[in-house]
């Protein structure tokens, strides 16, 4: 009887561990959880590991945008160079819950009217 | 490290490895000599705990080095990375010391008394692995 209490117990932890961590998903916590778009130039790049930086000149204001990890971007369709200095760029992702920082993790990328989906599971 | 998908992974994986040997062995010696287990012998204990702390920091410095290597530049801006840095080498002092004192073995270490020394080895291990689990949670 014992036995089953501390199996059934283990099973039930290990259950809502990994529901709660789904719901935490890592990588996105810092975000609003709204989409944004954001349209401008790309000023700089920096891609791979752990994180893929753009920062894009909007309208004066400099964005630090977050592109996927280079596998990410490639299974979406991007290509190297691509993502390039002076290039016209549209991104749909969610800010920065921090409305002071000007910073987004890009969910669709949008390069000379083609579309490029980094998160096809996200709205 | 910049390109790959699994064998970033894979180093970030035996990064958490090393990391879960190191501290692991660390931690468990430390309480060892803070008196908990009095009935464990303790030279049993040290002759398995050191060398496995031994290869958990091998390990750790190995992947460490090549996950540093993706972005070094913006790591050492980072200051919960320097933070992180500093008490690694404030753990590595702290086991030099201890064993400098009390041999490679702690054979020299009375049995009968706490050496406190590893109350402060195991402040700072438990703050070095926190400190690294941060930095995935700041912004560079």
């Amino acid at each position: 009887m014992k036995k089953i209490a501390l199996l059934v117990g283990v099973c039930i932890s290990v259950l809502i561990a990994s529901a709660t961590h789904l719901l935490a998903h890592h990588g996105w916590r810092w975000t609003t959880g709204n989409n944004i778009e954001l349209i401008g130039i790309i000023k700089s790049v920096r891609l791979g590991n752990p994180h893929g930086r753009l920062s894009v000149d909007a309208e004066g204001d400099v964005w630090l945008v977050e592109v996927g990890q280079p596998w990410r971007n490639e299974r979406a369709g991007l290509k190297p160079g691509d993502l390039a200095i002076g290039v016209e760029i549209k991104i749909i992702g969610e800010p920065s819950s921090d409305v002071k920082e000007r910073r987004m993790k890009a969910e669709k990328i949008y390069l000379g009217g083609k579309e490029f989906i980094l998160y096809p599971d996200r709205d | 490290m910049r390109t790959s998908r699994y064998g970033y992974a894979t180093i970030n994986g035996a990064h958490i490895l090393g990391i879960a040997l190191l501290a692991g062995s660390i931690i468990t010696l430390d309480l060892k000599l803070l008196g908990a287990w009095p009935r464990a012998d303790r030279m049993s204990l040290v002759r398995v705990l050191v060398p496995v702390a031994t290869t958990g920091f091998v390990i750790v410095a190995i992947s460490g080095s090549l996950l540093f290597s993706a972005q070094a530049t913006e790591y050492v801006k980072l200051p919960v990375f320097q933070i992180k840095m500093g008490l690694v080498l404030a753990g590595i002092l702290s086991a030099a010391s201890l064993h400098l004192r009390y041999g490679p073995w702690l054979e020299m270490a009375p049995l009968d008394r706490k050496v406190y020394l590893a109350a402060l080895s195991l402040l700072i291990w438990i703050c070095a692995l926190f400190a690294g689990r941060f930095i995935a949670f700041s912004a560079t």
